[in-house]
C-alpha cells in the first residue's frame, strides 16, 4: 500500500515510477500536435499562438504531475466546498464578468482571465462523483436522490447557458447527465428524460436568442447564408475536403493560410490540421484520441471506489464529448456551438481544465486501493 | 460483496454502452473524414482554387489606325477617370459636392449624373469624369476613406492625332452600352467603334482578352499573382489615306460646307476623302454632352455627317459625259455633229435656259463638253431618252452603294419611268428628260459615286469599289462597264479641253506639272427656281443671295490627263459656280499629288512605327 501515500519525500522521482505513462505521454503528443498546427495557421510562426501555447502545455503536464501526486481523499473532501466556489465565481462573471464577443464568460482576475465555466466541468463532476459515493446501490434510483443530483447539474447549466454559452450549458450537463447514467439509475428516467427534451424543444427555441436560432438554421443549411453564419461550416468543410488524402503540407493550406477559415486557431483548428495533413493525419489524430479516451475507460473500469470509478469515466467522457462535438462541427455535421478541440485549441482556462481533469485521474489510479470511507 | 460486485457489474456494463456509443461515433466521424477528404476531395479542391484564386480579364490594347505612310491617326493614351458605383454611396449630395469641386463639373452635368444614378442598376459604376487631370485625381484618392463610392481608376483613352480632319474617316469610340453588347455579343474593353473605321473594323481592332490569375485572400485583397495568358492586342489598321494630301484637302474645303474624295483610278484606293465642316472626335471618345451633341446635330452644315458618303446632290453637268456616252453608244449622233446653241431652248411650250445666256453659238459634242453647253445636252438628251440615260447612269455606279467599307453610305437617286411611277404615282414627262441631260432635276449622286463614274470614265470603262484599307485592291475585281473605247477618248478630250482650253468652264484651274495635266469636268447645280420676272431683270448673283439659296459647285477630274491614275471628286454646298469655287480646290489638290509622286513614292503598307509600344491596358 505504499503508492497510496501520495507525496514520498523519497525523492520527486519516486511517483513517476507509478504514473500511468501511457496516458501522460497521450496528452503531452496532442499538446504538441496542438503546438504544431499553431505554428502552422500563424504562417509558420510561433507568435503569436504556438509558443504561449507550447508553455502552456509544459505548464499543464507539471500540473498533471503535481495533482496526480496528491491524495484521493483530498479530492473527496474538496469536492463539495470546490463545487460551491465554483458556482459562486459562475454567480461573479453574471454580475462582474467582462463581455466579449456578446457574451460574458470570463471573470478578469488582474494576472489571467478566468472561464469559470470551464472549472465547472471538472467540480461538478467530481460533486456529483462524491453524491453518489455515499448513496447506496439499491437507492440510486428514488426519486429523492434525483432531485439532488439533477439540481447541482441546472442550477450551473442555466448559469452558463445565460452568459450566454449554448455550447458549454450543453457539455456541462452532458458531462454531469453521464454520471447519474453510470452510477446506474434506472433507464426509464433517461426514457422519460429524452422524451421530455424533444416535448421541450419548440419552448427552447421559443427562448433561444436570435443568434443562436441562427446558427441551427444555417446548420440545418448552410447554403442558407454563405457569406455570413454559413461561412464558417462551408469553408471549414472546404478546407477538410481539398486537404484530401495526403494534406497540403504544413503551413500550406490555402483556406486557412489566406484567412478563409473562420476561428481557425481556436474552434476550427482541425479544419487547418486535417487541410495540411490530409486523411491519413487527420485518421491519426482520431486514432490518438480514441487511444487516450481508450486508456481512461480502462482505469474508470479498475477503479475500486464509485467516487472514483464515476469521476474518472465522466471526466473521460467529458473529453469524448468535446472531441466529437468539435469534429462533427467542422465537419458540418453539428451545428457551430463554440466548442474548442481537447488539448489543441488555444485556449487557457479549457486546456487548464483538461490538464487537471488528466491530472485526477492520474492520481486516482495511483490510488486504485486508497481507502475511502462511505 | 455481491452487492459490491453487483455495483461495479452495472457500472461497466454502462460503461460499455457509453464507451461503444462514442466509439461508434467516432467511427462515423472517420466516414465523414473519407467522404470529404477523399470521395469528395476534388469537389473541394475546385472550391478551394475558386477561393484562392480570382481571375480577371486584361483588356488588349486597340489595333491602332495609320495612314498609308505610318501616320497615326488613332493611338491609344492612359487617362485617369473617376467613376460611382451608386450603391456604395452613403452621402450622396456631400460625395456629389466634393466631387464638383475637385473636378470642375458643371451644374448641368451634376443633374446628368444624378438623373443615371438614379435611373441605372444601383451596382453599375458610372463615370463622372474621364481624362482628370493628374492633380484632382491625386486629390480625389486622398479624400477615398470619407468618400465611400467613389472609384478612381485609370483606362485607356483613344487618341486622335489628327483631329476634325480624319473625323469622318477614321470615326470615334464610345463607351458600350447595352445595345452594342446585345449586337456583338460578350465584347472587353470599356469601348466600342462608334463611327467611321474604328465602327466598321471593330471586330479587327478589338483583339481578344488575356486572362490574369491573382492569390486573393477572405477579404479579396491580392497576395500574389499566379498566371498570366496575354491577350492578343487588336490588329493595327493601314488606310490607303494620305495623311498629308488629306489635311491640304480639309484646309482647303476649310469655311466651306461640302465634301470631296481623291481616289486611286485602278485600285480603288481613297487617297483623301474629306467632309466640312467637321468635329474634333478627341471630343467624342471623351464623351459630349447632351447639349452638344444635339447642336450638332440640328446643325445647319451638319458637321456629323460624312457627306462623302451620305450627301446627295444632283450631279449638274459632271453628268453630262454619261449622256454623251449613251448617245454614242447607239450611234445617235456623231461626235462631230453641232447644234446651234441660242441661250434658250424651247421644248413644248417651255424654255429651257443655258447657263450662258448669250449662247455658245455653233457646238459639236467635245466642244459642248469644255463649254459645258446645256441646250447641246437639253437636244442630245431628248434624242438618247431618259430609259438608255438611266441605263448608263447604273453602268457607272449611280443610283447605288459604291460597296466602301463605311457604314451608311446612301444610294443616290436615278430617275426613270419605273421610279417615276413607283415614286410620284405618275408618268415620265419629256420635259424632265430634258433636265436630266444637264444633271438636275430628280437625280441624286454623292461625291463618293462621282469619284468612282470619274474614275471609270478615266480607266477605260472598270467601275472598281473604293476602299480605305491600302494594298486590299485586288479582293474587289472591277467590274467592266462594257463602255467603247473610241467613245470614251471623246469625252475624254471634252474633259481635256474643259480645263486647259481658254474656252474651257475650268481654264483658271488648269495645272501643269512636268508634262502631267489635270482632266475634267465643272458643274454647277440650281437649288432654287428662277422665275421669269428675274430673268428679265437678270439672275441675281450667288453672292447676293442667302447661303442656302446658293448654286451647289461641283467638279470631278483626273491627272494626268495622257495616263490617268487618280479621280477627284469636289461638291461645295452653296458654294457656286463649279469652275470658280469647285475646281480651284481639285486643282490645288492635284498638284500636291502629282508634286509627291514625282519623288519616289513611299511604300504602300509600312509597319507601324508605334505598334511595337502598345501594351495591354488591364480592367478589372
Amino acid at each position: 500500500m505504499s503508492h497510496s501515500n501520495s507525496f514520498n519525500r523519497e525523492g520527486l522521482l519516486e511517483p513517476f515510477n507509478n504514473l500511468h505513462k501511457p496516458l501522460f505521454f497521450c496528452v503531452g503528443l496532442l499538446g504538441l500536435i496542438g503546438v504544431v498546427v499553431l505554428y502552422s495557421v500563424a504562417g509558420g510562426d510561433f507568435s503569436p499562438w504556438a509558443w504561449r501555447h507550447g508553455v502552456r502545455v509544459v505548464a499543464g503536464l507539471a500540473l498533471i504531475y503535481f495533482i496526480s501526486t496528491l491524495e484521493l481523499r483530498t479530492f473527496y473532501v474538496l469536492a463539495y466546498p470546490v463545487f460551491g466556489l465554483v458556482l459562486i465565481l459562475l454567480v461573479g462573471v453574471e454580475l462582474f464578468g467582462a463581455r466579449h464577443m456578446g457574451a460574458q464568460r470570463w471573470l478578469d482576475l488582474g494576472f489571467m482571465q478566468l472561464q469559470p465555466s470551464e472549472f465547472m466541468r471538472l467540480a461538478l463532476v467530481l460533486a456529483l462523483a462524491r453524491f453518489y459515493h455515499r448513496i447506496h446501490q439499491n437507492d440510486v434510483s428514488h426519486p429523492l436522490n434525483l432531485i439532488v443530483p439533477l439540481a447541482m447539474i441546472a442550477v450551473p447549466c442555466m448559469l452558463v447557458l445565460n452568459q450566454p454559452d449554448l455550447g458549454t450549458s450543453i457539455m456541462l450537463a452532458g458531462a454531469g447527465l453521464s454520471v447519474v447514467f453510470l452510477a446506474g439509475v434506472n433507464v426509464r428516467y433517461f426514457m422519460a428524460g429524452s422524451v421530455a427534451i424533444i416535448a421541450a424543444i419548440p419552448i427552447v427555441w421559443q427562448n433561444m436568442l436570435t443568434y443562436q436560432k441562427e446558427r441551427v438554421l444555417v446548420f440545418l443549411n448552410p447554403e442558407r447564408d454563405p457569406l455570413g453564419a454559413g461561412y464558417h461550416i462551408i469553408q471549414s468543410k472546404i478546407g477538410i475536403g481539398s486537404g484530401g488524402v495526403f494534406g497540403k503540407g504544413l503551413a500550406q493550406g490555402t483556406q486557412s493560410q489566406l484567412n478563409f477559415l473562420p476561428e481557425r486557431h481556436t474552434d476550427f483548428i482541425f479544419s487547418n490540421y486535417a487541410e495540411e495533413m490530409g486523411f491519413i493525419g487527420a485518421l491519426a489524430l482520431l486514432a490518438l484520441f480514441l487511444l487516450t479516451l481508450f486508456f481512461i475507460f480502462r482505469i474508470a473500469n479498475q477503479m475500486r471506489h464509485t467516487f472514483s470509478r464515476l469521476a474518472v469515466a465522466s471526466m473521460g467522457f467529458s473529453i469524448s464529448i468535446y472531441v466529437l462535438v468539435n469534429l462533427a462541427m467542422v465537419m458540418g455535421l453539428a451545428p457551430v456551438v463554440g466548442v474548442p478541440l481537447p488539448f489543441v485549441s488555444y485556449g487557457g482556462t479549457s486546456l487548464l481544465t483538461f490538464m487537471m481533469s488528466i491530472g485526477v485521474i492520474l492520481a486516482m489510479e495511483r490510488q486504485t486501493m486508497a481507502d475511502l470511507s462511505k | 460483496m455481491a452487492l459490491f460486485e453487483n455495483e461495479a457489474g452495472l457500472f461497466s456494463r454502462r460503461l460499455f454502452v457509453l464507451g461503444a456509443t462514442q466509439a461508434s461515433l467516432f467511427a462515423l466521424l472517420a466516414g465523414r473524414l473519407q467522404y470529404l477528404q477523399v470521395s469528395q476531395s476534388a469537389n473541394y479542391e475546385t472550391l478551394a482554387e475558386a477561393n484562392r484564386v480570382n481571375i480577371s480579364q486584361l483588356t488588349p490594347a486597340r489595333g491602332l489606325i495609320t495612314d498609308r505612310q505610318g501616320t497615326l491617326l488613332a493611338d491609344n493614351d492612359r487617362k485617369l477617370l473617376v467613376e460611382l458605383v451608386p450603391e456604395q454611396i452613403r452621402d450622396l449630395d456631400g460625395t456629389l459636392a466634393e466631387l464638383q469641386e475637385h473636378l470642375g463639373l458643371s451644374n448641368g452635368r451634376l443633374r446628368e449624373l444624378r438623373r443615371k444614378i438614379k435611373r441605372g442598376p444601383s451596382f453599375k459604376a458610372i463615370t463622372v469624369a474621364e481624362d482628370v487631370d493628374w492633380d484632382a485625381f491625386a486629390a480625389i484618392n486622398l479624400r477615398l476613406p470619407f468618400l465611400p463610392g467613389v472609384a478612381p481608376r485609370t483606362g485607356e483613352k483613344r487618341i486622335y492625332p489628327e483631329g476634325e480632319t480624319l473625323a469622318h474617316v477614321v470615326g470615334y469610340v464610345g463607351d458600350k452600352t447595352a445595345a452594342d453588347l446585345r449586337r456583338m455579343g460578350r465584347i472587353v474593353g470599356d469601348t466600342v467603334g462608334r463611327s467611321g473605321v474604328e465602327r466598321e473594323f471593330e471586330r479587327d481592332l478589338r483583339g481578344t482578352a488575356g486572362v490574369r490569375h491573382v492569390e486573393v485572400n477572405a477579404r479579396g485583397r491580392n497576395v500574389r499573382e499566379l498566371e498570366t495568358t496575354p491577350g492578343k492586342p487588336g490588329q493595327n489598321i493601314t488606310l490607303s489615306i494620305d495623311v498629308a494630301l488629306q489635311r491640304k484637302l480639309s484646309e482647303r474645303l476649310n469655311g466651306h460646307s461640302g465634301s470631296a474624295v481623291v481616289m486611286d483610278i485602278e485600285t480603288g484606293e481613297l487617297l483623301a476623302m474629306a467632309s466640312v465642316p467637321s468635329f474634333d472626335p478627341n471630343g467624342f471618345s471623351r464623351g459630349v454632352e447632351a447639349s452638344t451633341w444635339e447642336k450638332m446635330l440640328v446643325a445647319e452644315r451638319k458637321p456629323l455627317m460624312n457627306k462623302a458618303i451620305r450627301g446627295q446632290y444632283s450631279p449638274g453637268s459632271t453628268f453630262k459625259m454619261l449622256v454623251a456616252l449613251a448617245a454614242l453608244e447607239e450611234k445617235l449622233v456623231a461626235p462631230e455633229d453641232e447644234i446651234n446653241c441660242s441661250g434658250v431652248y424651247p421644248f413644248s411650250g417651255e424654255k429651257f435656259h443655258c447657263w450662258r445666256p448669250e449662247g455658245h453659238g455653233q457646238v459639236n459634242m467635245v466642244q459642248a463638253i469644255e463649254r459645258s453647253c446645256d441646250s447641246y445636252f437639253y437636244d442630245l438628251a431628248l434624242k438618247v431618252g431618259i430609259n438608255r440615260i438611266e441605263a448608263m447612269a447604273r453602268r457607272f455606279g449611280l443610283g447605288a452603294a459604291t460597296g466602301i467599307n463605311l457604314l451608311g453610305e446612301k444610294n443616290g437617286t436615278i430617275p426613270g419611268r419605273d421610279w417615276k411611277r413607283a415614286n410620284y404615282d405618275t408618268g415620265w414627262r419629256a420635259g424632265e428628260t430634258v433636265i436630266t441631260g444637264i444633271g438636275q432635276g430628280y437625280l441624286l449622286t454623292t461625291p463618293l459615286q462621282l469619284v468612282v463614274m470619274t474614275a471609270a470614265l478615266a480607266n477605260g470603262g472598270k467601275l472598281v469599289t473604293p476602299t480605305l484599307l491600302a494594298g486590299q485592291s485586288a479582293q474587289a475585281q472591277p467590274r467592266p462597264i462594257g463602255v467603247a473605247p473610241e467613245h470614251l477618248a471623246i469625252v475624254q478630250q471634252g474633259m481635256y479641253r474643259a480645263v486647259n482650253k481658254p474656252d474651257g468652264t475650268a481654264y483658271a484651274s488648269s495645272l501643269l506639272i512636268g508634262n502631267q495635266r489635270m482632266s475634267g469636268k465643272t458643274g454647277t447645280v440650281q437649288v432654287r427656281r428662277i422665275s421669269l420676272t428675274e430673268r428679265e431683270e437678270g439672275v441675281i448673283p450667288n453672292s447676293e443671295l442667302d447661303w442656302h439659296l446658293r448654286d451647289h459647285a461641283l467638279f470631278v477630274g483626273y491627272v494626268p490627263h495622257r495616263a490617268p491614275r487618280y479621280a477627284i471628286s469636289v461638291v461645295i454646298e452653296h458654294g457656286g459656280g463649279g469652275g470658280q469655287v469647285a475646281a480651284p480646290i481639285a486643282r490645288d489638290i492635284m498638284v500636291d499629288l502629282l508634286r509627291s509622286q514625282e519623288t519616289p513614292p513611299p511604300p504602300a503598307t509600312p509597319t507601324p512605327k508605334a505598334a511595337a509600344s502598345a501594351n495591354p491596358g488591364e480592367s478589372s
